[in-house]
């Protein structure tokens, strides 16, 4: 075992499982073996990334490892990081991963690691390997201020540079020659990083002429400049500053998150309480702009005005409004419409709006964990200073779905409602190459909008929240929210009051023949005479609500509420208008006896309003021919008197393909890598077997053929890596229908279409359960 | 899910189910926070306002029992924003307070110094304080303490008067309890202003307010200013002092339009207080005549925008406000609060009337349908002669005598607006009236003849909505109203309200011409009381006529 890909290579399969779930980027496209696995692990992109996900602890027994000379035994890398117990998880971890290689006697870093981390523990390179710059004459002229003995003969700068690099082992005198000043300027770089800048830092200073404190340290080799503007701090001299520790401090597990303690029952039911809220909120926000739509910004998003008016209607605050209107867009509930350019419902909503109260909670819950758009962002600044608008393009972070989820785990670890920061180190500790910047923001509104939504409660994790992760958040939510009534009391003030949520068709009805006053656990409605009218207008009777009030009141109706109801369907109907397209007026009834009498009569669409005037739904000009061919003699009168009944209706957009919200996948599907496993390992035999003396060399390919033959006789899929022309790889899950011409015919699963792949273009082939 | 008797809503409604066992508990609990909003028979609605959570703070509550209430009682989950807002709310007021200091004197002293910049910051109370002495005390200048207060609750930050009072001339007065005691609610009501030191105290009309304002004299022991409505109720509170504690006709005095009195209790009506000779209030004197210890406000919810700005500069005396409701049609509760002070005590109408202290009422709205030629004639009236005609229908008159026939040998009062109207109806029911030109003489002598029996209908205008008192009158018949004003509404019902001596219910009638204008004016008054729990019975007018049983 010499080198990494031999490591790699004596992995076990499920040891590579592993890694490829660790680091699902090593297989997009699949490498064709496993040299090629090592090369992509360890290059400096991949190691990058693998970086990024370790925790604040496995990158210092990272770090230390760079900085010990390896191989290095569990043993002595455990008492360096200083917590040997810690210290084996973290390995495993490490190797798991790629970052480690090696068994437990000799671990190694693998390679691009160091070059990944050129600073481990903030400490820069060795003296020796830092003078390597110098010109021979200046490591001299070095030495003879430190009083080094010059090595006898004729030394070459390496040399020079050992002698010097041995007087800088020991730095405590000269850190104190040089002054209270330079050991300041020394303590900024101790913890590192290491480097400086400082200008003209090649100059060549000499103890008696070093007039800076900076030039002071320079002329004894404290610091040692590696090009014209920058200096390093050699790793003798700050270890020497340390006091021989690599780090100040060491944190094994993540910092812990405390904070007020709340019972569960109390914290689910308040979620629920929240979670309904946030459903009525929804459908309020989409049946208003379902009827009175605000316009679509050029730029894309929603006026700032709009959404403060909105807040306002609905109740809420700003930043309650905004997550309100981009969880309807990321549900899909909401979508721009392509005509007039205005926010409106799509028909979606109207499937969501009749779905049970958890259903259309998960949807919505869903929704906002799953999108790449940040609420958060809506009335902030962008980086030229405009405001961003909600719904607007700026508003989209590619990492805000993985910080939502990582948000939630955190909470799913305690019992207990955890400040802001709380959460933010907790996660800085989880991923600490991270740029904390967006993802502190991204905490703390989470941590809000999860109250909002219902996920947490009093800020502790609640069950629907915890479903919502890993479960069934519809089963979860369901036992929380209150059981629907199917009664209200109504009182002599004239409201009717629903003690908790109404089923539904009671409460279809009573929001039509009353207002409603105020929401919340309980509804409050209010009767008046508009109310009571419009119920009238959809065509309800008097005797029909009063039905309907006494079937639903717990307590008698009371007297004023029945007056107000006759009052109101005494009046109603008195007036009446409807449409009509002409008229037909003669002072003489008998002549419109006549018309409306005659065969063709029916032809007229006529309806007699008056025993002197007939209206009728046919243009003017048309009645008149009628008219006419009928042997009357009528003539037009100025137009007047036809009116045109017009009632606002609400619209409804189609989905357009952008609106549809984009969905990170955070980890791969196991079959995908168990495949990608297999195919690796199937590349790496093919690569490995070598021809045997007079036959014709047997490719890679021809194991590939072989196998696809054999797929193609059994019927089954198989996992493909391929190589397109543009050089593009990828990896198709496949059916072979059939091998011959050097193309392979399959069914492309991914593609759900036949597609035929040149076989030498194709990198890897194995089996798919 | 708990099977509380509350609903939290999402406006800072609370709604109380009034038939739920544990209904009286929670009232008690959360009737401190929050002002009982409508009271109608099953479910009542209490409001959570920043004055609210601010007079419970000043009553000694914290934020920690008000969400405890809320969450105990509660049938649904509350929202947290709102529980949140609540401890926010109350933790604005007394982070800002105004104290004496014995070497700087009046000080506004702040536990939080980011709060005392924000306030210094205001251009509206720069100007009312004075020097900075520490980083977190400032000097305000004595005259300002009023309208400092005022200015601080306008930004949110409401200061807690801790600066004290002066003691005022000292005068010795105590109540006489002979064949009467002052009722529990009573005595609460008074010590409850003592220990606030000063405050409003809201009690419905007929449960003795102004026994409250002899009690709380009783107890600060000193000169009294008592400011009422009008020359009317100042008599009848002079004599109710004389009747109930130890004062006699020499120590208190009487300062009106007619008689400018000064003495140790000396009670003057807002009119007189208000009256401006050439652009100066010529009356201010007043304030300063006597060093009084405590001053009373008779009817908060009337008081005039002037009296506030006087009273921004009585802040070191005691102040008692008595009411019947804060609701202001003005909206100026604020200023009550913060000129006044906080409630330091209030009952609904209902508990009163279940205890037996006020006589139980049926309101009953008689429908009056115009004849055909009336209905003409309104349809076709000015926009601004509709009301006064469809009010003052002859139609309406009959119905009235009707009434009043019905409850022959009962007291009854017959309410009205319209002068032209009470004369008419003075003539046809062979009653006196009293109106605005009624001289005071008059008008006691008509009062002590109703009192006494000796006339048993009674014609008044508005003149009589305050503060009168009549406790025969067993039932009143309004025929026509201020509009909508819903205070007024209030008023009239109390003068009915009063425990009758044989124990039996009041009524109280309002008569409605149908499908008019007077209507939608009555709906909107009426509105008030049935938030109050005096739900209206409707009754045609017809039935009345035919004489059948109401």
């Amino acid at each position: 075992m010499d080198t990494y890909a031999d490591w790699l290579r004596a992995r076990a399969d499920e040891e590579l499982r592993a890694l490829l779930s660790a680091r699902p980027e090593l297989i997009n496209p699949v490498p064709s073996d496993l040299g090629a696995l090592a090369a992509r692990a360890t290059n400096p992109a991949g190691v990058g990334r693998a970086l990024d996900r370790l925790d604040r602890f496995a990158l210092t027994v990272l770090e230390t490892m760079l900085v010990l000379p390896q191989p290095v035994g569990l043993r002595a890398l455990g008492s360096a990081t200083g917590d040997r117990k810690a210290t084996a998880p973290a390995v495993r971890r490490l190797r798991t991963c790629g970052l480690v290689w090696g068994d437990d006697k000799a671990l190694r870093t693998a390679p691009g690691v160091r070059h990944a981390l050129p600073h481990p523990a903030g400490l820069g390179p060795l003296a020796r390997e830092a003078l390597a710059t110098y010109p021979a004459d200046r490591i001299t002229g070095l030495l003879a201020d430190l009083e080094v003995p010059s090595p006898n003969g004729f030394a070459d700068p390496a040399s020079l540079a050992a002698a010097l690099a041995d007087r800088l082992a020991e730095p405590g005198p000269l850190i104190d020659d040089a002054g209270p000043e330079a050991r300041a300027a020394l303590g900024r770089l101790t913890w590192g990083p290491p480097v400086g800048r400082v200008d003209d830092a090649r100059r060549s200073v000499r103890v008696a002429t070093a007039n800076s404190p900076i030039e002071r340290l320079l002329a004894r080799g404290l610091l040692i400049a590696t090009d014209d503007r920058s200096v390093v701090l050699p790793r003798e001299v700050a270890l020497h500053l340390r006091g021989g520790r690599l780090f100040s401090s060491v944190a094994p597990h993540p910092p812990g998150l405390e904070g007020p303690e709340r019972a569960k029952d109390l914290v689910d039911r308040t979620a629920g309480g929240q979670a309904l809220t946030l459903v009525r909120l929804l459908e309020d926000l989409l049946e208003r702009w379902g009827v009175a739509p605000p316009p679509v910004l050029r730029s894309g998003g929603l006026a700032v005005r709009d959404l403060r008016a909105t807040a306002q209607v609905l109740e809420v605050e700003e930043w309650v409004a905004a997550l309100l209107i981009e969880i309807a867009y990321a549900a899909g509930l909401l979508a721009r419409s392509g005509v007039d350019g205005e926010w409106l419902p799509t028909r979606a909503y109207d499937v969501w709006r009749v779905r049970e109260t958890a259903d259309r909670w998960a949807e919505a819950a869903t929704a906002w964990l799953t999108t790449d758009r940040v609420p958060g962002l809506a009335g902030d600044r962008d980086d030229r200073d405009r405001v961003i608008n909600a719904l607007a393009d700026e508003s989209m972070r590619s990492s805000a779905p993985s910080v939502r989820r990582a948000t939630l785990a955190a909470l799913a670890t305690t019992a207990c409602a955890p400040g802001v920061s709380a959460v933010q180190e907790y996660l800085a500790w989880q991923e600490p190459r991270r740029s904390a910047g967006l993802r502190d923001r991204l905490v703390a509104w989470t941590l809000r909008e999860a109250e909002v939504l219902g996920v947490t409660g009093l800020g502790t994790l609640a069950a629907p929240g915890r479903a919502l992760v890993d479960g069934d958040p519809v089963k979860a939510l369901a036992p929380l929210l209150p059981e629907p009534v199917d009664h209200v009391f109504i009182q002599g003030d004239l409201t009717a009051i629903a003690p908790g949520p109404l089923v539904a068709e009671l409460g279809r009805e009573l929001a039509l023949m009353a207002d409603v006053e105020s929401t919340g656990g309980a509804t409050v409605y209010r009767f008046t005479p508009a109310s009571v009218r419009r119920a009238l207008d959809v065509g309800r009777t008097a005797a029909e609500l009063a039905d309907l009030l006494a079937r639903h009141s717990a307590t008698p109706v009371p007297q004023p509420l029945t007056y107000l109801i006759d009052d109101v369907a005494r009046r109603h109907g008195h007036l009446r208008a409807g449409s009509a397209s002409s008229y037909l007026r003669c002072d003489d009834p008998a002549t419109l006896d006549e018309v409306l009498a005659g065969r063709r009569a029916a032809v007229l669409r006529a309806h007699r309003l008056a025993p002197t005037v007939i209206a009728s739904r046919l243009p003017r000009v048309e009645l008149l021919e009628l008219l006419r061919s009928m042997g009357f003699a009528p003539v037009a009168e100025s137009p007047e008197g036809g009116t045109v009944v017009t009632r606002p209706d609400a619209h409804r957009a189609e989905p357009s393909a952008r609106s549809a919200p984009s969905v990170v996948i955070a980890d791969p599907d196991p079959s995908v890598v168990a495949a990608a496993v297999r195919a690796l390992r199937a590349g790496d035999e093919a690569s490995q077997i070598t021809a045997p003396l007079g036959e014709p060399p047997r490719g890679p390919s021809m194991a590939t053929v072989e196998e696809l033959r054999e797929a193609v006789s059994l019927g089954s899929r198989v996992w493909i890596g391929y190589l397109d022309q543009q050089g593009q790889t990828s990896s198709r899950i496949v059916e072979p229908v059939r091998v011959e011409g050097g193309f392979l015919t399959a069914y492309d699963a991914t593609r759900a279409s036949i597609q035929r792949f040149a076989l030498h273009r194709i990198t890897g082939v194995a089996a798919v359960n | 899910m708990t099977d509380g008797p509350l609903i939290v809503q999402s406006d800072k409604t609370l709604l109380l189910e009034v038939d739920h066992d544990l209904a009286d508990d929670c009232r008690r609990e959360i009737a401190p926070f929050a002002e009982l909003e409508r009271a109608p028979e099953h479910v009542h609605t209490y409001r959570v306002t920043p004055l609210a959570l601010w007079n419970a703070r000043a009553a000694g509550h914290d934020a920690e029992q008000v969400v405890d209430a809320l969450l105990k009682f509660s049938r649904y989950p509350v929202p947290h924003a709102l529980l949140v807002d609540v401890a926010d709310t109350m933790a604005r007021y007394g982070r800002l307070r105004l104290e004496k200091d014995p070497v700087d004197g009046l000080v506004l002293i702040s536990t939080d110094r980011a709060v005392l910049e924000e306030v210094l910051r205001s251009r509206k109370i720069a100007p009312l304080l004075g020097e900075r002495l520490a980083d977190d005390t400032v000097a305000v200048h004595p005259s300002e303490r009023g309208t400092l207060k005022q200015a601080l609750l306008k930004l949110g930050w409401p200061a807690e008067d801790l600066a004290g009072y002066v003691d005022g001339e000292a005068h010795a007065i105590s109540l006489r309890e002979d064949g009467w005691e002052l009722r529990s609610y009573q005595k609460d009501a008074s010590d409850a202003f003592w220990h606030g030191g000063s405050g409003v105290v809201v009690l419905p009309c007929g449960a003795g307010k102004t026994i409250v304002g002899a009690a709380a004299m009783a107890q600060v022991q000193a000169t009294t200013l008592i400011l009422v409505t009008n020359t009317v109720s100042a008599h009848q509170w002079k004599q109710e002092l004389l009747k109930r504690t130890t004062l006699t006709e020499d120590e208190i005095g009487e300062y009106s339009g007619t008689k400018k009195e000064i003495r140790p209790v000396t009670i003057a009506t807002y009119q007189i207080m208000t009256t401006r000779r050439k652009g100066v209030y010529s009356h201010l004197e007043l304030f300063d005549a006597r060093d009084w210890g405590l001053v009373v406000y008779d009817e908060v919810h009337l008081l005039p925008a002037p009296i506030f700005r006087m009273t921004a500069d009585l802040q070191t005396r005691r102040r008692l406000g008595l009411t019947a409701t804060l609701v202001r049609e003005d909206g100026r509760e604020g200023d009550v609060f913060s000129l006044i002070g906080p409630k330091r005590y209030d009952a609904p109408w209902k508990d009163m009337e279940k205890q037996g202290w006020i006589a139980p009422a049926d309101c009953v709205e008689v429908r009056v349908t115009l004849t055909d030629s009336e209905r003409l004639a309104y349809a076709t009236a000015e926009p601004e002669e509709r009301y006064r005609f469809c009010a003052t229908t002859e139609t309406k008159t009959r119905v009235i005598e009707a009434l009043v026939e019905h409850h022959k040998g009962e007291q009854t009062l017959v309410i009205g607006q319209y002068i032209d109207q009470l004369d008419e109806l003075s003539a046809r029911l062979d009653a006196p009236v009293i109106k605005g030109e009624t001289r005071i003489k008059e008008r006691e002598r008509l009062f002590d003849a109703f009192r006494t029996g000796e006339i048993s209908v009674l014609v008044v205008s508005k003149v009589a909505n305050f503060s009168i008192d009549l406790p025969e009158a067993a039932v009143a018949i309004q025929v026509s109203g201020a509009y909508g004003s819903r205070q007024e509404e209030a008023q009239r019902l109390g003068r009915v309200l009063r425990p009758k001596a044989s124990g039996a219910g009041a009524r109280f009638y309002a008569v409605v011409a149908r499908d008019t204008l007077d209507q939608d004016y009555a709906a909107h008054r009426q509105r008030f009381l049935a938030e109050q729990g005096y739900a209206y019975r409707i009754v045609d007018a017809d039935d009345i006529l035919t004489g059948d049983e109401i």
